[in-house]
């Protein structure tokens, strides 16, 4: 995926990548790497939890400020069910 | 279902659960690809002004669009083109590299286009068209990968007017 998001981004286009393996994000990284301490193959979240997945999508796209340099890598602090996910496009969240 | 196939689901049914194995094998078992140097593009607009782009590695692809390559040992490295306006109903998932039973039920979990179009109010628009690999490519097919597949979606993203691409994994 990082092969994919560098050739994207070489044309011009920033690029987040989400990943739940860190190791693998540290081997090829993608411009801009968003790590999320999930399972593989829901790297959003849980099937149905649809506020979890929009936090944890609104945090990677807020990777696009956070990190300045390439092959940056943040990790999110979500710790699957035991987190508490704010939702973006509640009032009061901070972003709406 | 030919007996390699079987082997694969099986296969990453036991690491999707497995997730230290998964964790130690990516540390330790994969070696980079690419070069050292990482590509660099400033934003030119806030993301919650732009126009969003998806592109997963994670097979997801319109059911009415031809499955990935499950047969080739090197991967698939095609890609298939995904409406922004699709249903989520419409897509499906063709990868025996990972145990997509969470995103079978709910293909969000891996492909966040409904989660995306609902971040609207914020600003946030979504592009016409995202992107769907299947992120098992070796030899050969990442050689296609990096010389033709990854390019066209990447000159697609340019002739839409994409922002800002957000990519996902399996």
């Amino acid at each position: 995926m990082g092969l994919i998001a560098r050739e994207v981004e070489g044309h011009g286009i920033p690029t987040v990548a989400l990943s739940v393996l860190g190791g693998a994000t540290a081997k090829t990284p993608a411009p801009r790497n968003v790590v999320v301490r999930f399972r593989l193959g829901q790297v959003l979240g849980e099937p149905g939890a649809v506020v979890q997945q929009r936090r944890v999508l609104w945090d990677a796209l807020g990777a696009f400020a956070l990190i300045a340099q390439p092959g940056g890598v943040i990790e999110l602090s979500y710790r699957w069910k035991r987190s508490t996910y704010v939702d973006p496009l509640e009032p009061g969240s901070g972003v709406s | 279902m030919s007996l390699r196939r079987a082997w694969h689901r099986l296969l990453s049914s036991w690491y999707t659960r497995a997730h230290w194995w998964a964790t130690l094998y990516a540390r330790w078992g994969l070696v980079p690809v690419g070069g050292a140097v990482v590509p660099w593009a400033a934003p030119r607009v806030p993301f919650h002004h732009g126009r969003i782009a998806l592109v997963t590695a994670a097979g997801v692809h319109p059911r009415s669009a031809p499955p990935f390559d499950m047969e080739n040992p090197r991967g698939d490295a095609s890609f298939r083109e995904i409406r922004g306006d699709v249903a989520a109903s419409q897509l499906m998932i063709t990868h025996d590299y990972y145990d997509h039973a969470a995103a079978d039920l709910d293909v969000n979990t891996v492909f966040p286009l409904e989660r995306l179009r609902e971040l609207a109010p914020l600003g946030v628009r979504v592009a016409p068209r995202h992107f769907g690999f299947m992120g098992h490519v070796l030899g050969a097919e990442r050689e296609r990968l990096t010389r033709e597949t990854a390019p066209e979606v990447a000159r697609r993203l340019v002739a839409d007017g994409v922002t800002h691409a957000v990519f996902t994994p399996g």
